[in-house]
């Protein structure tokens, strides 16, 4: 900072205002998910509270000998600052690490789930029984009203990670297929100049902006009964569409080609033409130049193109809700279904409770990824 | 604790190996159903599943669904779970079957009651009833001297007195949120009124007296509202109660148990029930009667929809009932009506009774179209001749599309 | 690159295009000119439904379509042209309200009530999610580093949550007597019910919209600023710029093809407005114009879906976009003639 011009730096009031003015977006960003997983932790009289100290300090759910006391508050933070510190500074090098033996994409994905793990491990397995002696030995009495019943009924009697599961492979299925396909093409897009090239890009930016309900309720006659209409064609081994994560996962790619395909090309056109000019000059083919010569330097796009995939993939709820059936069904409308018709006040609080695990993977891809994020799009993803 | 639930867990894996232990017989055909997911369906499928080989499918979208996975070949749920609403796009394209030879093999413990005959067919087998009803506050009533209202207009002094006396938030509360809730308080109030939704050539009939009366009565109700009444469904209605807001409802019958609910509810054991008020002397009470019950696919085979009605039967039978008798009003064998109960079941044996809610092609439009443009109305934006005027045209061209009216 | 290659490179993410979106779009474009109706029969049956104690029985008309000997529903299609999109704009409604000045008569026609809401959502969420993308990451930018990491993970949040659980968990914030509702009553003094009137609800849908958007806007713009030369801003320092003025005529023109990029974005998401509707339960006092497609394709308990008018309100949809997409789309096809 000492090396800053003088006419750079800024007066102390604007200083102030700006940080006054980040100060306040944060707790804006961060208020309405704050308060949900509050609420996700009472029984359902305190979640629903008139009183907001009330659903803070939940009386009903302390009275039922449910909650933390200071020393349980203090390892709690302690375990959630270690984490944030262990995906902002130590999953980058354990990558690195890795990267002689598996693709950095596979690296990332690696690291994440180990780190997931470890914080389910140590706050769950690990901590409570110790917590629990400490607790016992000084005779501390619990400050805040917390219980993790919601949870549990969640994640246990309604074998919720049945839904984490499907979500988890429609979600990698589409960012794997979406990239795959959605890279090569941006190549091509970026490197023909031709007025078909153009065309496509054109078309695709109108197929970006149809309103998805449309699609979707064209799909859903035709998938239910493709048995019936396949079967001329493929004999009696016809499958049914509906109700299969594949067809899913199809759908949601050709929905997100056309983003996907815009991104990837801005990102290749900023990958100097001579790299693969050169590498042509020797003999390469087409594919053999994009696979030995580009591959190795489309990462930081990929990723940053990946992630977008990803949160398509993660957060739909309109075609999986209408294209899946229970067994399976992914995690968002698993938890629209607790908001039906026919809910009791106990399926919100527990539908509040999944709403915030399902926000749990997000959180830990963010702070993994935030630097490849900025990096990516800093390195040209977007440049128009 | 956390240990005891994941053993428990395992326990349920162990015990969905050899998951016959609470059925009377070992299921072998795979059968699949597909339905509503509120607590009475949680307790039928639980109860089925005990038997082995069976899934079931406790969908929101399952009015989306149900109609054309019913219509595929081999269709692909073998029960469904349907009320007199969602029953009419099954019946109409003929997509389940007639259960009447199941009924006298498998049958013989069912109330004739529960047989829903359509053109001396049996095409269904109804579990419960549930009707909307008055719910309401018997602390307040009694601290404040008040009578329970039997009608409309005695419901509007009891609101103002609650009102006077500042003993909730808000005297009333209602299931209004704007689509297809709004609609079935409108259908109810109408039925009071002595009104019939359309005519036997399908022509709309609801912008007429009874039609304004209706809205009027409703739009004197909701000055003792929330105002958030347009957004407010049965949950939201429920959760008033449980949280004391409200003095006064007229809620579905099975949301009584939730009243009861220490665990969700500050207001155990002060909420009774009632008969729905009447809207006009000498007429039925404004509220219709619903159904729901089970049906059995066309499209599968004769052996598939035997072991389905025998698995059907199973989850519906007297054990069921014994161990979840609040969470419906029964029709099945060894139900015992509880104190909440007793609003609903005076509602049904009123004399005369309130109509059941038709099961046609034209109720669904009216039904939309209602939804739709009554809103309109309880906004300030139209007149109740206004709003009425654009239900009928809603209809009309709905009706002309979908080949009803010509 | 040569044509042949061309084609391998493109075919997959084409062919799917071609069948998940194209095709689709096709039928609901036939859709919309034609009407597919069941033959219909009216006959005289008895339904028996159970009561508490015992059953009723009524006998009364029952219109039902007609079966084929396979069991299917006999249909008939008939090309009505452009029924369905009078059905849906109902011109003559229509042209009576705005030769009349009556706005309240024009807005009691659906679609029209969608479009206005639609287009005032869309215009006035625009500028405010770039001004909010573009201040939070100017202010991000003037942070200490060691603050920075921080920070961005809480500005990305609104962005990454799940659409309809950043809606609901909002929602439950204002809804009844939620703790801002409290919090503003005290500080007014007055009894609010932010979801009793459709102004109040139609904010809380822009602030939501701006609040998931903005993240986004932030993260783009910030990368860009990290490309900022700094030569240009130190010279216009020397020329005596003040901040405004550097702001102004060297930062804003350098970002200029990402404030492109992300109003490009942003109509197209805003302009498809569906999950605030449902969130906020706001159909009684707003609509939009894919939930209008929606609500009319989805069937009712008689499982009667008006296909023909859905397709042509998608339809219309579909062409709102493409007006409004145009002036961007010549600035894409100047650039590609340009290029080549």
């Amino acid at each position: 900072m000492s090396d800053m011009p003088k006419a750079l730096r800024q007066p102390l009031s604007l200083r102030l205002s700006s940080a006054a003015f980040l100060a306040f977006w944060c707790l804006l960003a961060a208020f309405p998910i704050f308060w949900i997983a509050v609420m996700s932790f009472k029984v359902p009289i305190d979640a629903f509270a008139a009183n907001p100290l009330a659903v803070v300090f939940g009386p009903a759910t302390r009275a039922q000998g449910k909650g933390l006391t200071a020393l349980d508050m203090l390892a709690l933070g302690g375990l959630l600052w270690l984490t944030y510190r262990a995906a902002v500074r130590g999953l980058p090098a354990m990558v690195a690490g890795m990267a002689a033996v598996i693709p950095p994409v596979l690296g990332w994905i690696v690291a994440a789930a180990a780190l997931g793990l470890g914080f389910v491990l140590v706050g769950f397995v690990l901590l409570p029984p110790i917590t629990d002696a400490l607790n016992a030995a000084l005779g501390l009495e619990p400050l805040l009203g917390v219980t993790t019943e919601n949870y549990q009924a969640v994640w246990v009697e309604n074998a919720f990670w049945r839904n984490f599961v499907n979500s988890l492979q429609v979600t990698l299925g589409v960012v794997l297929v979406s990239l795959t396909v959605g890279t090569l093409a941006g190549y091509a897009l970026a490197r023909a100049g031709s007025n078909l090239a153009f065309w496509i890009l054109v078309v695709a930016l109108i197929f970006r902006a149809l309103p998805h309900s449309v699609l979707v309720a064209g799909y859903l006659p035709v998938f239910i009964n493709s048995a019936e209409i396949l079967r001329p064609i493929l004999g009696e081994n016809a499958p049914t569409l509906y109700g299969q994560p594949l067809s899913v996962i199809a759908v949601l790619v050709a929905i997100n080609q056309p983003f996907t395909i815009w991104m990837l090309r801005s990102f290749f056109q900023n990958i100097p033409a001579e790299l693969d000019e050169a590498a042509r000059v020797d003999g390469c083919t087409h594919f053999q130049a994009f696979r030995w010569v580009i591959m190795p330097v489309m990462w930081p796009g990929v990723i940053t193109t990946g992630l977008f995939s990803f949160l398509l993939g993660y957060n739909d709820f309109l075609v999986t809700s209408l294209l899946l059936d229970q067994s399976n069904m992914t995690m968002v409308p698993a938890i629209a279904g607790y908001f039906n018709r026919e809910t009791t006040t106990t399926d919100q609080v527990e539908a509040v409770a999944a709403a915030v695990s399902i926000t749990a993977p997000l959180f830990l891809l963010v702070m993994v990824f935030q630097r490849q994020i900025v990096s990516g799009l800093t390195a040209g993803a977007v440049k128009g | 604790m956390k240990i005891k639930a994941l053993m428990l867990a395992g326990a349920m894996v162990l015990a969905s190996g050899t998951a016959w232990a609470g059925c009377g017989y070992q299921n072998e055909i795979p059968i699949k159903s597909l339905s509503a997911g509120f607590e009475a369906w949680k307790s039928v499928t639980d109860a089925m599943a005990e038997c082995g080989n069976f899934e079931a499918e406790l969908d929101q979208e399952f009015r989306t669904k149900q109609p054309a996975a019913f219509a595929a070949s081999p269709s692909l749920y073998h029960l469904g779970g349907v009320s007199n609403g969602t029953i009419t796009p099954l019946i109409n394209e003929g997509t389940i079957r007639p259960l009447d030879d199941l009924v006298e093999k498998y049958g013989a413990h069912l109330k004739p009651n529960q047989l829903i005959r359509i053109d001396g067919k049996i095409m269904a087998v109804a579990m419960m009833v549930n009707t909307q009803h008055l719910m309401y506050r018997a602390d307040i009533f009694d601290e404040l001297g008040l009578e329970v209202p039997g009608t409309y207009d005695e419901l509007l002094e009891v609101a103002a007195a609650i009102q006077e006396a500042g003993a909730v938030d808000y005297p009333l509360g209602a299931t209004m949120q704007s689509g297809w809730n709004l609609a079935q308080d409108f259908n109810n109030m109408f039925v009071g009124y002595g009104g019939t939704w359309y005519d036997d050539a399908g022509n709309p009939s609801v912008n007429n007296e009874a039609g304004i009366r209706t809205l009027e009565m409703m739009k004197a109700l909701t000055a003792y509202m929330d105002p958030e009444y347009l957004s407010s469904d049965s949950t939201y209605v429920q959760q008033q109660f449980q949280q004391g807001k409200i003095a006064m409802a007229n809620l579905w019958a099975s949301r009584g148990g939730a009243m009861d609910d220490a665990s969700e509810s500050t207001v155990v054991g002060k909420v009774e029930g009632a008969a729905a008020p009447l809207a006009a002397e000498g007429n039925p009470p404004a509220t219709t009667l619903w159904w729901d019950g089970i049906v059995i696919a066309r499209n599968i085979t004769d052996e598939e929809a035997e072991a389905a009605f025998r698995l059907a039967m199973e989850g519906m039978d007297t054990e069921m009932v014994a161990e979840h008798n609040d969470d419906a009003i029964w029709l099945v064998d060894g139900y015992q009506p509880t104190r909440l109960a007793q609003g609903a079941i005076a509602t049904a044996i009123h004399n005369p009774p309130p109509p059941a809610y038709p099961s046609t092609t034209q109720m669904g439009l009216m039904h939309s179209a209602l939804g739709n443009q009554l809103p309109g109305f309880f906004t300030g934006e139209r007149s109740a001749e206004e709003a009425l005027a654009a239900v009928e045209a809603e209809y009309v061209t709905a009706a002309k599309e979908a080949g009803v009216l010509k | 690159m040569k044509f042949k290659t061309f084609a391998a490179f493109v075919a997959p993410s084409v062919v799917m295009m071609l069948l998940f979106i194209a095709a689709p779009l096709v039928s609901v474009f036939l859709q919309s000119f034609y009407l597919t109706q069941p033959v219909i029969e009216t006959v005289e049956v008895e339904t028996c439904t159970p009561g508490f104690l015992e059953q009723t029985c009524a006998t009364a008309l029952r219109t039902r379509p007609v079966l084929d000997e396979n069991g299917k529903v006999q249909t008939t299609t008939t090309f009505v042209g452009l029924q369905s999109y009078r059905n849906v704009l109902e011109p003559a409604r229509a042209w009576d309200a705005i030769s009349g000045f009556d706005y309240g008569a024009l807005m009691g026609i659906d679609f029209w009530r969608a479009l206005r809401f639609t287009l005032t959502f869309t215009f006035i969420t625009l500028p405010l999610v770039i001004l909010a993308g573009l201040a939070i990451a100017l202010a991000v930018n003037n942070t200490a580093k060691a603050f920075r990491g921080q920070v961005i993970f809480i500005s990305l949040l609104p962005f990454i949550i799940t659409p309809v659980i950043g809606a609901l968990s909002i929602r439950w914030l204002f809804v009844g007597d939620g703790i801002l509702t409290r919090m503003i009553e005290g500080w007014t003094g007055e009894d609010i019910a932010v979801f009793a009137q459709g102004w109040s609800i139609e904010l809380l849908m822009l602030f939501y919209r701006v609040w998931h958007v903005a993240p986004f806007a932030f993260v783009v713009f910030y990368a860009g600023l990290q490309g900022v030369n700094r030569d240009a801003v130190e010279a216009a320092i020397i020329d005596g710029a003040s901040r405004f003025e550097r702001l102004r005529y060297v930062v804003i023109p350098h970002l200029m093809p990402l404030i492109v990029f992300i109003a490009l974005i942003h109509l197209m998401d805003a302009y498809r407005v569906f999950e605030e509707i449902i969130g906020f339960r706001s159909e009684a006092h707003v609509i939009s114009l894919q939930y209008l497609t929606y609500d009319l394709l989805t069937p009712d308990d008689a499982g009667n879906r008006s296909v023909s008018r859905a397709s042509a309100s998608a339809m219309l949809t579909m062409v709102g976009i493409v007006i409004l997409l145009i002036p961007l789309l010549r600035r894409t096809w100047r650039d590609h003639r340009g290029a080549h």
